[in-house]
């Protein structure tokens, strides 16, 4: 082969529809339109098996085939000549087609109907460029000069980064670094939900909402695809509105773990041209994932690929170690202290009341009438708001939620920062007459602007 | 065969690509910059560029079989034309504004699912080469449970 193909894997973004060619055994030609083309490795590439469609036959009959592809970057078309070689069933690579085909299915509302039937793995016998398609490789050099993630821009991230003192600013630095440094203005972070195979919303950036406690399935939009997968996901054009539908679609169903009227809402760009969704991996487990959107078409170019990743993997330690951090000061303080109650400050005169309701079945809070937490962070809140009811209490302790039976926490890796965290943004959005505010290691204040009606129910 | 309405579909700019195959039952293909329906729909002439219609062209002189696909980008609608050869020339100066005002709707096309047009700007679409065919089946190729379907 006169071309690695590994240097083309730009062309097989699905971005420009590629051609299929094949041929019956009684010479009948066929040409058809691929949605993509899938790299698998330097000698192969791989084709969707969705319907016994002609192509499908022809190449059963006659291996031969040929496709084209045109790259996205500089528009050179090239030729792959292949020979079909194998269908595989089950496996890394059929999953990840499978995923693919599942969202163009819910795309169009006929989920059940596509289903990979087979990756068909073709082994490319020659690659050449096509001569009436030439490409033009300026244009790779007229990249916006901001886009690339060059070694100046993570250093600068990174330095950020070290600066933060705890996981909430550094949440925020990688967010506002992602901006001012890449110059990526819509971006959030997503971390494990409390359910299995979930992720919610931790913090966002650029959007009118900051989304906090907004939650993905995964294997629904880009953010569940990536935390399925596991792997970096870009999406160019096409794919982009097939994976917002297909989300849209799973938000529309009950999905029985949580009522749709009680869900936030994720955010996202109306209309993004470019998505790159990073997997947060620390030693071959999920700590969370990067989203990140652009209104320019064909934002994330396959050259950031690996640098994507080194990105993922410098955030995820990252986020681990303020995890680590804050759980290790926390234990850090005398028991005796952190369990006392504070002193009661004056109650200053409150304005308007709040009507706050614990829902305990749902496990669910709802201020005014209105959608606010479920899960633990509603628990949490409850009792935090209960105690000052009865005590007057204010000051609290990360250990003594801890020590809570009733707040059921795991044993291991219970993720209460987290979920306090994702409390404190939520409430800051939605309720600011209540606020939580960080009083030292482990500690926190309990602030309130309003007077308080609370009211349990089933 | 092809009525009004697909011809006018076939004749708007749209992502055109020609399919043929060798002795050996290897296949062929090259980019078409723009199609003319003939009157009647029973013939459409497909305008090549020169430079990478050799291929072909030879399977077109040694068996005559060819498959078009026609695809707009904006919605994905799409369908295959089969065909068997009947003839070849140069395409003639005034046949020109035809392929670059089809070119130039297929452009847009890209433009609308988010590729700047001026990148396609280097694509040969001239000198091409005029291949007659007499059309011998219509297929739906828009993505769906009906693509591969006869359109008649």
């Amino acid at each position: 082969m006169s071309v690695a193909l590994d240097t083309l894997t730009s062309c097989f973004q699905g971005l420009i529809p590629a051609t299929l060619y094949t041929c019956a055994a009684d010479g009948t030609p066929n040409s058809a339109y691929l949605s993509h083309v899938e790299y698998v490795d330097a000698q192969h590439v791989a084709l969707s098996f969705q319907f016994f469609n002609k192509s499908r036959r022809n190449v059963a009959e006659n291996p031969h085939a040929l496709v084209r592809v045109v790259d996205p970057d500089t528009q050179q078309g090239w030729e792959l000549r292949l020979r079909l070689t194998r269908s595989e069933t089950e496996g890394a690579l059929f999953d990840r087609m499978a995923l693919r085909i599942e969202a163009i299915a819910s795309y169009c509302g006929m989920k059940g109907t596509f289903r990979l039937l087979a990756a068909d793995v073709y082994e490319v016998l020659d690659v050449r460029k096509v001569p009436e398609q030439p490409g033009q490789p300026s244009l790779v050099a007229r990249r916006p000069p901001d886009a690339v993630f060059t070694m100046r821009a993570l250093q600068d991230l990174s330095q950020r980064i070290n600066r933060a003192d705890g996981l909430e600013s550094l949440i925020d630095e990688i967010l506002q670094g992602l901006d001012e440094v890449f110059g990526f203005n819509h971006s959030m972070i997503l971390l494990p939900g409390e359910h299995p195979q979930s992720l919610v919303t931790i913090a966002t950036h650029g959007y009118p909402e900051n989304g906090a406690g907004a939650e993905q399935r995964y294997g629904e939009g880009i953010s569940g695809l990536v935390a399925e997968a596991m792997k970096p996901i870009r999406i160019s054009g096409l794919m982009r509105g097939m994976l917002y539908a297909y989300a849209a679609k799973f938000r529309a169903e009950e999905q029985g773990w949580c009522r749709p009227d009680r869900r936030i809402q994720l955010p996202g760009l109306a209309n993004p041209e470019s998505q790159l969704g990073v997997p947060l991996i620390v030693r071959g487990r999920l700590v969370g994932v990067l989203v990140i959107e652009s209104e320019v078409p064909y934002r994330f170019h396959e050259d950031d690929k690996a640098t994507i990743e080194l990105l993922g993997s410098y955030l995820a330690i990252a986020i681990q170690n303020a995890l680590l951090q804050e759980a290790a000061d926390e234990s850090a303080d005398d028991a005796t202290e952190a369990t006392s109650p504070a002193a009661t400050p004056a109650a200053p005169r409150l304005p308007a009341t709040r009507e706050v309701t614990y829902y305990r079945s749902d496990e669910c809070v709802l201020v005014d009438g209105e959608y606010l937490i479920r899960g633990l962070p509603a628990k949490v809140l409850w009792k935090l708001l209960t105690a000052h009811a009865a005590d007057g209490r204010t000051a609290f302790t990360n250990r003594e939620l801890r020590l809570d039976k009733s707040l059921q926490l795991p044993e291991y890796k219970d993720n209460l920062e987290t979920r306090l965290l994702l409390l404190r943004r939520r409430l800051d959005q939605k309720v600011p007459d209540i606020r939580l505010e960080p009083a030292g290691r482990g500690r926190f204040a309990l602030k309130l602007s309003a007077r308080l009606a609370l009211a349990e129910r089933p | 065969m092809i009525d009004d309405a697909l011809a006018a579909f076939l004749q708007q700019g749209l992502a055109i690509n020609i399919g043929t195959r060798s002795a050996r039952l290897e296949p062929h293909a090259a980019y078409v910059p723009a199609a003319r329906v003939e009157s009647g729909g029973t013939h459409l002439t497909v305008f090549v560029p020169r430079i990478g219609a050799d291929d072909v062209l030879a399977d077109l002189r040694e068996n005559g079989q060819a498959a078009l696909v026609f695809a707009r980008p904006e919605d994905d609608r799409a369908c295959q034309v089969k065909g068997v050869f009947e003839s070849v020339r140069d395409a003639r100066g005034d046949e020109r504004p035809l392929v670059e005002t089809q070119y130039a709707g297929f452009m847009h096309q890209l433009e609308i699912i988010g590729t700047p047009g001026e990148s396609s700007r280097a694509w040969v679409i001239w000198p091409c080469v005029a291949v007659r065919l007499e059309v011998t089946a219509l297929f739906s190729q828009t993505p769906g449970p009906d693509a591969g379907a006869p359109l008649r």
